[in-house]
C-alpha cells in the first residue's frame, strides 16, 4: 500500500478530465470515479503513486503555454484538444501518462454502481443463486468434498516424524 | 462499496491462524520448518509434513480472507488480494503486466483453476536437459494425490456459460480440437469470479484445502507478516525474519529447516537479501512468463459471459506449437481498462458488453527474463521473443478466424493502433503482415524458472527435490524451480513437485531434524 492521496490539485485536474475519458452517462459521477481512483493508486506500488502524482501536477501545468491556463480550467472543447495531445504527445511519457489516466480512470468508470447497472451486469444476487443451487442440489458432494480434505491420508504411512523427533532428542 | 473483511473481525478465524492483530510486540517462536508463503505450493508442503508430525510454521505476506469475504466488488477484491493492487510489470518492450496473488492461500486464490498435469513432453525435456532421471513416473502418484486433494474435475455441464460454448461452436465448425477443462473445484457454480476469490467456496484453492488441512494436523500460520530475510549460519538457514505489515512490530521464527515459497519473483529476490549465493550464479535468471494476449470478440446474439464457469473449454489444436485458448470473462471495469477507447466511443463500445465474448492465449515462451533485486526488491525483466512474438500474432489469428466461425461480427486486437477485424478475411490477412511486439498488450499469470532445479550445480539452482545447491537446511517448493516453461497452467505441477518435497522431507528426517 503506498498511502496514496490525490491533491487538491490532482483531484480537479482528474475531476476535469471525467468529461473527456468517461462517457456522457458517467459524467454525473465524477467525484465517486476520482475518490475511487484514489483507492486504486493507494495499493498500487507507493513509485506508481508518486509518479502518477508528479504527471498530473505536469499534466495541469503543461496547459499553460499552450492555452494560457491550467488544464483543470480550460473549456470542455480545449481540454479534450489538450488531452489528446498528451495521446500523440511529444514524448513517451506523454503518451504513457495519458495511457494511465485512460486506464485508471476507465476502471473506475465501470466499477459504478450506476454504471455496470446500465449493462445489465448484477453479479451479486448472481452469485447468491448459483451459490444456493450448488449447495442444494450437490450437498452431499460437497460434504464428502469438505471431509476429504481433513480425514487422515499421510503421505508416508506408518512414519510419524514427531514421535521420530523425541527418538532423535 | 463493500470491502472484503478479514475473518478475524467476524470472530471465525480458525486456530492455528495469527493476523497482524494478535502482534503487540516483537515475536519469536520456534518450529522444525518455516514455509514462507502459502500459495500451490507452501500450503502443499506445510500440510503433507504437518501430518507427518513436523511442527510447521507457515509465513504468509497476504491477509486472512474466507470464502464469505469474496464479494461481487471487483476492484476491491483486487486491492486486497493482489500484490500491489495487480499493478505489476515486467520491464521490457512491451512491458509484461503480471498479477501475484497475495493472500493466504497465495495466487490459487486468485487463478482459474485450470489443473493440468506437467505434460510428458515437458517432463521428458526436464529428463534430458535438467538430469531429472525419472521424474515422469516419480510424479505421478503425487499428482494423482493433488487431484483428489483438490478435487480436480471436469466442468458440470450446467455450469458452463454462453461464451465458452460459443468458443465450442467456433472450435467445432474449425474442426479444431477442443477439451473439457481439469478445474480443481466441486461442483463450480459457475459464478465466473475465480480471479476475485471463488465466492461460492466450489473452487479448491489451497485457501479451502491445503491450508485447512495444514492448520487441521497442527500447522501454524502467520499472515500479515513479509519476510525481510532468511537468517542463516555460514551457508545453513536458520529460519526468517520478518515485518508485521502495518505494524513495527517483527516476527522471528527459528527453524531447522526453511522453505521458500513465494513465487518465481519473490523467492529469487529474499534469496538474494538474504545473502544465499548459488554456485550456478543462476537465481534469479531463466524467467519464463507464458505471455497472454486476448481478443474481443463482439456477437449479435446475448452472450452474458459472466454468467458460468472461467475457461470451461481448451482449443488444444495447437498446443505442440505452444498455443492454448480459452474464453476468459472479464468484469466491466476491466475490460473497459484494457480498451484505448475513451469518452462516448468507450460508451458505445460497452454498451455492447453483453454481446462480447473475451478469449485468450497461453504461449509457451522461448524467451528468458531475468528478476533483479533492487534495494531489497524484486523487478522483473523479460524481453518478448521475436519468435514468441510471431507465435502469438499467429495465435490471435487462428483465435479470431475461430471467433467469426463462431459467429461474431467485430473483433478488437490486442495491438495499439490495429483496426478491429471484420471477417474471417481480416483475421487471415493479420497472420500475413508483422505487427511490432512493442505495440502489444501483454498480460502473464505464470511466472516461473528463477531458481530452477537440476542434478548440475554449475547450471541449476536446486537440486532435484528443491533443495538449493551449495546450502543446508533451504529448499525452494514454488514454479521457480521449473526447469523449462510448460505450456499448460502450473498449478498442479507446483503441488505435485511440493508434495515429492515433502515426501523427501519426511524420508530424511533425521538430517532436517537434527
Amino acid at each position: 500500500m503506498s498511502g496514496y492521496r490525490h491533491s487538491a490539485t490532482g483531484r480537479r485536474v482528474l475531476e476535469s478530465l471525467v468529461t473527456v475519458v468517461c462517457p456522457p452517462e458517467a459524467h454525473g459521477l465524477a467525484s465517486a470515479i476520482v475518490d475511487h481512483m484514489e483507492l486504486t493508486l493507494a495499493a498500487s506500488p507507493p513509485m506508481l503513486g508518486r509518479a502518477f502524482a508528479t504527471g498530473l501536477v505536469a499534466y495541469d501545468l503543461g496547459a499553460l503555454p499552450l492555452h494560457g491556463r491550467r488544464a483543470h480550467k480550460l473549456s470542455a472543447e480545449r481540454r479534450e484538444r489538450y488531452f489528446a495531445s498528451w495521446e500523440h504527445g511529444p514524448t513517451p511519457l506523454h503518451t504513457q501518462f495519458s495511457h494511465a489516466i485512460n486506464q485508471l480512470m476507465s476502471l473506475s468508470c465501470y466499477e459504478m454502481p450506476a454504471m455496470t447497472e446500465r449493462l445489465g451486469y448484477h453479479p451479486a444476487p448472481w452469485i447468491d443463486e448459483v451459490t444456493r443451487r450448488r449447495l442444494t442440489v450437490y450437498r452431499d458432494d460437497v460434504r464428502r468434498q469438505e471431509a476429504q480434505i481433513l480425514a487422515p491420508d499421510p503421505l508416508r504411512p506408518g512414519v510419524y516424524v514427531g514421535k521420530r523427533r523425541r527418538e532423535v532428542g | 462499496m463493500a470491502v472484503a473483511r478479514p475473518a478475524l473481525l467476524e470472530g471465525t478465524r480458525p486456530p492455528g491462524v495469527f493476523t497482524r492483530h494478535d502482534h503487540h510486540g516483537d515475536t519469536v517462536v520456534d518450529a522444525d520448518v518455516v514455509v514462507i508463503g502459502s500459495g500451490a505450493g507452501g500450503s502443499t508442503v506445510a500440510a503433507e509434513l504437518a501430518e507427518a508430525g513436523f511442527d510447521v510454521i507457515v509465513v504468509e505476506e497476504g491477509s486472512y480472507y474466507q470464502t464469505r469475504d469474496f464479494t461481487a466488488d471487483t476492484s476491491a477484491m483486487v486491492r486486497q488480494l493482489y500484490r500491489d493492487g495487480g499493478a505489476t510489470m515486467a520491464i521490457g518492450n512491451p512491458p509484461v503486466m503480471y498479477q501475484e496473488g497475495r493472500a493466504v492461500g497465495g495466487s490459487t486464490v486468485i487463478n482459474g483453476g485450470m489443473s493440468w498435469r506437467t505434460p510428458d513432453k515437458i517432463l521428458a525435456r526436464w529428463e534430458r536437459e535438467a538430469g531429472l532421471a525419472g521424474i515422469a513416473k516419480d510424479l505421478e502418484p503425487h499428482f494423482a494425490r493433488v487431484e483428489k486433494r483438490i478435487h480436480v474435475a471436469g466442468m458440470d455441464a450446467e455450469a458452463i456459460g454462453k461464451d465458452n460454448h460459443l468458443l465450442k461452436r467456433g472450435a467445432d465448425a474449425k474442426g479444431w480440437q477442443i477439451i473439457g477443462n481439469l478445474r480443481n473445484q466441486a461442483h463450480c457454480a459457475g459464478s465466473n469470479r475465480c480471479a476475485f476469490g471463488c465466492p461460492t467456496g466450489a473452487k479448491q484453492s489451497s485457501l479451502v484445502s491445503y491450508v485447512p488441512r495444514a492448520l487441521h494436523y497442527g500447522a501454524r500460520i502467520y499472515a500479515d507478516v513479509r519476510v525481510d530475510k532468511i537468517t542463516r549460519h555460514g551457508k545453513r538457514a536458520t529460519g526468517v525474519i520478518g515485518t508485521v505489515r502495518g505494524t513495527p512490530h517483527r516476527l522471528a521464527v527459528r527453524a531447522k529447516l526453511v522453505v521458500s515459497a513465494c513465487g518465481a519473483i519473490h523467492t529469487p529476490a529474499l534469496l538474494h537479501r538474504s545473502g544465499f549465493r548459488t554456485p550456478s550464479g543462476q537465481l534469479g535468471h531463466n524467467l519464463s512468463m507464458h505471455p497472454n494476449v486476448k481478443v474481443v470478440a463482439i456477437f449479435d446474439e446475448q452472450v452474458t459471459g459472466w454468467r458460468g464457469a472461467h475457461q470451461a473449454f481448451q482449443v488444444r489444436e495447437f498446443q505442440d506449437q505452444g498455443l492454448v485458448f480459452a474464453a476468459v470473462n472479464l468484469p466491466p471495469s476491466v475490460l473497459a481498462m484494457s480498451f484505448p477507447h475513451r469518452g462516448a466511443a468507450l460508451g458505445q463500445l460497452m454498451d455492447q458488453y453483453d454481446r462480447m465474448v473475451v478469449a485468450g492465449m497461453l504461449c509457451e515462451d522461448t524467451a528468458t527474463g531475468r528478476v533483479r533485486t533492487i534495494d531489497g526488491k524484486p523487478q522483473a525483466f523479460y524481453q518478448l521473443a521475436e519468435a514468441d512474438a510471431a507465435n502469438l500474432q499467429r495465435g490471435v489469428g487462428l483465435l479470431s478466424d475461430l471467433l467469426f466461425a463462431a459467429g461474431a461480427k467485430r473483433i478488437l486486437l490486442p495491438f495499439q493502433g490495429a483496426p478491429d477485424l471484420l471477417s474471417a478475411d481480416d483475421a487471415r490477412r493479420l497472420m500475413d503482415r508483422k505487427i511490432p511486439a512493442k505495440g502489444w498488450e501483454v498480460v502473464t499469470v505464470h511466472m516461473m524458472g528463477t531458481a530452477r532445479m537440476g542434478t548440475d550445480r554449475a547450471r541449476h539452482v536446486t537440486d532435484a527435490f528443491g533443495a538449493v545447491h551449495d546450502t543446508d537446511r533451504l529448499m525452494v517448493a514454488d514454479a521457480s524451480l521449473f526447469p523449462t516453461p510448460i505450456g499448460v497452467n502450473p498449478m498442479e505441477t507446483i503441488m505435485a513437485l511440493a508434495t515429492r518435497a515433502a515426501g523427501h522431507v519426511i524420508d530424511n528426517a533425521r538430517r532436517y531434524l537434527s
